[in-house]
């Protein structure tokens, strides 16, 4: 039964390693993790990510192989007697002084990428002066509020503004800034492939920027489980080059104006 | 001991599996007080029983080919015969099935045009779309030969149901009449579609609404209420499909509110106690006449329960088939007047004017939705005599309230041809009448104007109050 044991401690860890070393050689496979973000900032959340799986599966390993090494030397001698360690200071002091400085350093680590993330004072100048679009979570929708082309979002809305529901158009190569808001309940703004994650709060406007690198169309979700429909709240953001997204707003602006003389772009909603 | 563990295991997973899968549901049936209660309940149960004769159950629907409803068809060949699944060829311009998976399509009808099993009619239990195989619920007795030719139909309602049941019946009810599980914590409360009645249309006053206008609904959703928008998790082939469903549920509802207030004049709940009363006659004799006089109406080929429904069901078709027409659309024949300060002036004298638009009446001086109408006793034409609440009703029989114009929240949508068409039209089954007949294109585009301009008109709140109806309650606080 020692044996057993010493045997089962040794082969979960080396299943692990051999999965994950598989899984991230071969990631045609998808066992491993999302892809590259399509955003600088999101790689760099993704690096932080990385750095602190590798720490966790050196003290993984690390503490696996003391685990093995300590029941194979029991399981092998039945003279020798465990060895009472409660109350060695030293030991206490070391392992107590090892993760806070691991965490200390992590803490610190981060500090530039949150800021850029989060603190409206460090986002990129573009973004902050000029915020695309207000977007407004609700059960179980997000309403989106453009500014007309050529001005600046308001505050309050404004009577040319553009309406859009579910669809988020962004410009790649820009930062650009979005207002988030909701109507009703808490719920969460999630662009699972730019890896931007943000509560709304009703009563509360709370900045997010990113700069989409990639054109395409990607998940917007709502992360937060907002009521029964949560998972009707399956919006997409559409970032696309410059010259299509201002042919977007304009098309937008054609469809707001119709009055049934005016050829409207599209009438019908955009299609998949 | 182990064996009686996993006897419980088993019996309490079957239990789980059980309860987790879709309940083999019925229809519901009008209950509600004003429509289903004044009627004898075997007259009720004759309802009952036409309803489910035409419309079946949401698992076993029945697809009423007198309704012009796309229950969907798809004509193949047979390629080959493997086992029990059969390995098809769909016709080119048939390609419905093609999006479809197995579950979808599940009971969806199969008729054989050729071959061994002409005009024998099978369900479908399942079908592969990328074998293009389907195998059928009962055993085919002879195997189709290579060529023989088929008809699939009814695949439209089935993914419809489907859809419907996981998106909409929440809200809307397994039958559509707006009382879903949810329905009661909703206000405005979700679209009851039995009365065939939809707010927000691009047709005139007195057609139904087209196949276009629900889907823009569904794509839209509505805001201000509850209603989200369902694009782009649903695509345009699962939109349409919803669409049909909605269009036969509400055809459904329209069929059965009609019967019932048919049979109202016939077969009262209480006509056996009245009698009884007055012939002093037992009240089970009565009733067995009841019985009796039902027989026969139901029997009665020429003038009974059949000529009804043709009768009933001939409007039916005509009104939502003519929804579909271009010329029942409202195009406004003018273009629109630019927006100038002078068209807004025009517009806002329109809009206070008692003898021309009344749009004051109910909007309120200032459009904050607080007109004198909705302090007023209104007239129940439905049941006659007066509301018991104070304020306006539609024909929901629900308390609504006029939009308060200056939150700049339009439901049926914000371009100005929707605008137009709400004013020129009205809204359907809500006191906001049509005044097309009495108010030009031209000023109709100035109110359209002036509408749109409310929400960042700038009036000072005190002469706001001050013009408004003395005694109303605080004009904040409506949230819808």
């Amino acid at each position: 039964m020692r044996k057993f044991w010493c045997a089962f401690f040794v082969f979960w860890p080396i299943v692990a390693i051999i999965y994950s070393i598989v899984a991230s050689m071969t990631p045609s496979l998808g066992w491993w993790f999302p892809g590259a973000s399509v955003t600088e900032l999101g790689q760099r959340i993704d690096n932080l990510f990385y750095l602190i799986l590798y720490i966790v599966t050196a003290v993984f390993i690390g503490t696996q192989i003391a685990l093995v090494y300590v029941l194979w030397r029991a399981s092998h001698s039945k003279d020798e007697r465990a060895w009472f360690s409660h109350g060695s200071h030293s030991l206490e002091v070391i392992w107590s002084v090892v993760p806070s400085v691991i965490l200390l350093f992590l803490a610190l680590y981060q500090m530039d990428v949150w800021a850029l993330f989060r603190v409206q004072a460090y986002f990129p100048k573009e973004a902050r002066d000029a915020p695309i679009a207000e977007v407004t979570a609700r059960q179980f929708e997000w309403r989106i509020r453009y500014p007309a082309p050529g001005k600046k979002l308001q505050l309050k809305p404004q009577p040319d503004d553009l309406y859009d529901v579910n669809d988020l158009h962004a410009p790649i190569n820009r930062a650009v800034m979005i207002q988030l808001r909701s109507g009703d309940v808490q719920h969460s703004f999630f662009l699972p492939h730019l890896r931007v994650k943000q509560d709304a709060i009703p009563g509360q406007i709370i900045p997010i920027w990113f700069k989409a690198e990639k054109q395409g169309i990607f998940e917007l979700t709502c992360a937060e489980l907002c009521g029964w429909g949560h998972y009707k709240m399956r919006a997409q953001l559409t970032s696309e080059r410059e010259v299509e997204y201002e042919a977007y707003l304009k098309k937008l602006q054609a469809d707001q104006n119709y009055d049934g003389h005016a050829t409207p772009s599209a009438v019908a909603k955009k299609d998949e | 001991m182990i064996a009686r563990v996993w006897q419980l295991l088993v019996v309490v997973l079957a239990g789980a599996v059980a309860g987790c899968a879709e309940d083999a549901s019925k229809m519901r049936f009008a209950q509600n007080a004003a429509i289903a209660n004044p009627v004898h309940r075997k007259a009720r149960a004759v309802v009952e029983k036409t309803l489910e004769e035409h419309f079946g159950t949401p698992l076993d629907s029945v697809a009423w080919l007198k309704l012009p409803v796309n229950y969907g068809k798809a004509e193949g060949k047979v390629k080959s015969v493997d086992g029990r699944s059969v390995i098809v060829d769909f016709n080119a311009e048939t390609s419905d099935l093609e999006s479809l998976k197995s579950p979808e399509l599940s009971r969806a009808g199969l008729l054989f045009t050729s071959g061994a099993n002409q005009g024998e009619s099978f369900l479908l239990a399942s079908y592969d779309p990328s074998e293009k195989s389907f195998e059928t619920l009962l055993p085919l007795k002879t195997a189709p030969a290579e060529g023989d030719q088929f008809v699939v139909a009814g695949q439209n309602l089935r993914h419809g149901r489907k859809l419907y049941a996981r998106h909409c019946q929440h809200c809307h009810g397994i039958n559509g009449d707006g009382d879903g599980t949810t329905a009661k914590y909703l206000n405005p409360r979700p679209r009851d579609y039995r009365l065939g009645i939809f707010k927000f249309t691009s047709t005139n006053k007195d057609t139904k609404a087209s196949h276009d206008d629900l889907k823009r609904i569904l794509s839209y959703g509505i805001p201000g209420t509850y209603m989200p928008s369902f694009v782009p998790m649903l695509k345009d082939n699962e939109l349409a499909v919803i669409v049909e469903y909605i269009r036969w549920l509400a055809m459904r509802g329209e069929l059965e509110v009609q019967l019932l207030k048919d049979l109202k004049n016939d077969y009262a709940a209480d006509r056996a106690r009245k009698e009884a009363k007055e012939s002093k006659a037992s009240t089970s004799e009565i009733e067995n006449q009841i019985a009796k006089q039902l027989e026969e109406y139901v029997a009665n080929p020429t003038e009974g329960l059949a000529a009804f429904i043709e009768t009933v069901t001939g409007d039916m078709v005509s009104a939502w088939e003519g929804a579909e027409t271009a010329d029942t659309v409202i195009m406004p024949p003018v273009p629109r007047v630019p927006d100038t300060v002078a068209s807004r002036e025009r517009g806002k004298a329109l809009f206070v004017k008692t003898d021309g638009g009344k749009c004051i009446n109910c909007h309120g001086p200032t459009g904050r939705g607080n007109g004198f109408q909705t302090e007023d006793f209104q007239k129940n034409d439905a049941a006659g005599g007066f509301y018991e609440k104070r304020g306006l009703h539609d024909a929901w029989d629900q308390p609504i309230k006029p939009r308060d114009l200056t939150r700049g929240i339009y439901r049926g949508g914000r371009r100005p041809i929707d605008i137009y068409r709400r004013i020129s039209q009205g809204i359907k089954g809500t006191p906001m009448p049509p005044v097309a007949a009495t108010v030009k294109p031209e000023q109709i585009w100035d109110l359209v104007n002036y509408v749109l301009s409310v929400p960042f008109e700038s009036v000072p709140r005190k002469a706001a109050k001050a013009h408004s109806v003395a005694g109303q309650p605080s004009e904040h606080g409506n949230a819808n």
